[in-house]
């Protein structure tokens, strides 16, 4: 199944009822101006509902179907992504990343040995970059006493 | 002679030392990123706008950085066209055409050095046209009041859909989602807190760095996962000559002189970027060529083919500052990330800038001049070091881009929200690019969606709601004519084309 324009129009009329439904009721309590908080995000919304129906009726559009297994490959670096997200902070950014680094690493065709290698080579690198030199300040996480 | 005492004052910033070597720092990294497919400038630079933040730069060594970055992807990008047939980013998609045949019959080295100085021409006559223009536009728009600005905004959007895409639709629904995006927080006029849904993180809005590399960065690489890229070995075929000679240049001086006049004059125009600026300035030599000189052989290797959207496009992104500059409405989708990152700062272009902030408006347009002459000198010999970064493996590229990117959105908000909304966006977007929908609208719309908004709303306070403050000014009308103008007369143009079965001009 690919995707085509009719659905990215059903998605923009569903974002457009959200900025409508929680849009409605923001008023100002005291209003000092003729244009409250809700005017523009309401205006929008119309234009966002417009434009999804023209393009819910004129259809077609279809995007180029992704190559076998790129669909798999893709939703598992979405994960990896999400779960790079959840562990930078806790873990600290050295161990994260070179978890991180290991299994994209993978995804994109490096061998294990190749992909470890790479992957503590250059959170140590990165860490002592930027954390060390151009004073970006990354978290230390479970390494905080050692760092 | 007031540009000159304050083209003085820039330089001044420009050759301090720090600001010397991170231009160095910019132009080089720039050209790695226009060398990478798939990475073109505004990748660089919204990975680098939350790092510099960081770092504590100053406001204009951040932006000369930035600088330095886009107009050094402008090099880069010309660089896998000759060699490889790749375009390294969008703009160059033009330079494949009589670059890759010229490199074919042993002519890459020189193809290369001709291309260089033709993008250190374009992007010099650009500067020259920003140091002389962008003073006279200043003052010109410090008469804007805000039903001005709020029609040159709807203006900027216009050219931007309209020239951008073959569907305008889209570019209007990505727009209005950009401003939806920034009405995100506390309206600032009233208090109220606006689809917050009682979490602190969404307070302060959502970051804008946070929206563009979730875009421009991890959908990037969820599409580069899909062509699954392996590194390219390139070999730069050795010629006889390295460097073209004093005949060829003399060749192509006037081709290259008119594209850089023609992509500046493009630049400048919001909307029209670099890939417009390159396409237009080849097809216009391709036509006054062809017709009077049988020698010409576009498409087969004519030089003049390959220095035409070279000088275009560097001139076209050099331009593209001047939007941004004088009124503090970005014309393209690079330039607005650059505003975005000045916002971070407090800094609100405009015109007003040129009066209290000389030093970084002068002073960005002298380092983009010195830039220029550090990419000449860089592009020249060290054209083998950028081809070898086609061989690095995705294996390293991929994770190291992601590392970046999470360092810069950590290093400014240091929530793990903001990086799980990043992600969250990234798939959006991804799900966007497989639809066709234009980021560059969308981009835009987040960055002036606070300004538009505030804008509309006072000019409705002075009239007392009364809509008819927007048509109520010269400008204003002038404004919404040439808005009415670049929406209709391009598709007009197209069909006109197509019904005299003429080939597209572009």
């Amino acid at each position: 199944m690919t995707i085509n324009d009719r659905m990215a129009g059903i998605a923009g009329l569903l974002l457009a009822a959200f900025l409508a439904v929680f849009g409605w009721g923001l008023q100002a309590p005291f209003a000092y101006e003729p244009v409250g908080p809700r005017a523009f995000p309401l205006g929008l919304s119309l234009v966002i509902a417009l434009c999804s129906g023209w393009l819910i009726y004129k259809g077609g559009g279809e995007a180029e179907p992704n190559p076998p297994g790129a669909n798999l490959r893709i939703s598992l670096m979405v994960g990896l992504i999400a779960g790079y997200a959840f562990l930078f902070v806790w873990l600290g950014f050295v161990i994260a990343n070179t978890i991180m680094v290991v299994f994209v690493g993978r995804l994109f065709g490096g061998s294990w040995v190749k992909a470890v290698i790479t992957g503590v080579a250059m959170s140590v690198l990165f860490f002592l970059l930027f954390d060390k030199v151009l004073d970006v300040v990354l978290p230390t996480g479970l390494l905080g006493g050692l760092l | 002679m007031d540009t000159l005492s304050n083209l003085g004052i820039g330089f001044g910033v420009a050759f301090t030392p720090l600001n010397l070597l991170v231009a160095a720092i910019g132009a080089f990294l720039g050209t790695i990123v226009g060398v990478l497919p798939g990475l073109g400038p505004i990748n660089g630079v919204a990975m680098l706008v939350p790092i510099c933040f960081a770092m504590g730069l100053p406001p204009e060594t951040a932006l000369i950085l930035l600088a330095a970055v886009y107009v050094g992807a402008e090099y880069g990008g010309r660089i896998t066209s000759i060699l490889l047939n790749v375009p390294g980013e969008a703009a160059s998609v033009m330079t494949t055409l009589d670059g890759y045949p010229l490199a074919r019959q042993g002519l890459g080295a020189v193809a290369l050095s001709l291309s260089a100085w033709a993008s250190f021409v374009g992007s010099s006559i650009a500067i020259l046209g920003i140091a002389l223009l962008a003073p006279l536009v200043a003052r010109f728009a410090l008469a804007f009041g805000p039903a001005e600005y709020f029609v040159l905004m709807i203006f900027a959007f216009c050219a931007l859909t309209s020239l951008l895409g073959d569907n305008p639709v889209k570019g209007i629904l990505m727009a209005a989602i950009g401003l939806a995006i920034s009405t995100v927080g506390v309206d600032s006029n009233s208090g109220v807190y606006r689809y917050t849904f009682d979490l602190p993180q969404l307070a302060d809005g959502i970051d804008f760095t946070v929206v563009v590399i979730g875009l421009f960065a991890i959908a990037e690489m969820l599409q580069m996962l899909e062509k699954l890229l392996s590194g390219h070995k390139v070999e730069v075929t050795s010629s006889g000559r390295k460097i073209f000679s004093l005949k060829e240049m003399a060749f192509t001086w006037w081709t290259t002189v008119r594209s850089g006049v023609l992509g500046f004059v493009i630049g400048v125009l919001p909307g029209a970027g670099a890939s417009v600026a390159s396409a237009v300035a080849y097809s216009n030599e391709k036509r006054l060529h062809e017709s009077r000189d049988p020698d010409a052989k576009f498409g087969r290797g004519d030089m003049r083919g390959l220095v035409a959207p070279e000088a275009a496009n560097n001139a076209a992104a050099t331009g593209s500052f001047i939007p941004m500059l004088t009124l503090g409405v970005p014309g393209s989708g690079t330039t607005a990330v650059m505003m975005g990152a000045l916002t971070l700062y407090n800094i609100t272009p405009g015109p007003v800038l040129f009066e209290t902030k000389p030093e970084l408006v002068w002073g960005l347009i002298a380092s983009l001049a010195v830039a220029n002459v550090i990419l000449l000198l860089m592009n020249v010999p060290m054209v083998r070091v950028f081809a070898s970064m086609l061989a690095i493996p995705g294996y390293i590229l991929v994770p190291g881009i992601l590392a970046i990117s999470f360092i810069g959105v950590y290093a400014i908000s240091g929530s793990v929200f903001d990086l799980l909304m990043m992600t969250a966006i990234g798939v959006v977007g991804y799900f966007m690019v497989k639809v066709k929908m234009p980021m560059a609208p969308l981009v835009l719309g987040v960055v002036l969606g606070d300004l538009m908004e505030q804008n509309f709303r006072r000019g409705l306070s002075i009239t007392n709601g009364d809509p008819v403050i927007f048509v109520s000014s010269t400008i204003c009308i002038t404004l919404w004519i040439l808005a009415l103008a670049v929406v209709i007369v391009p598709p007009a143009l197209r069909a006109y084309g197509k019904r005299g079965n003429r080939p597209p001009a572009v």
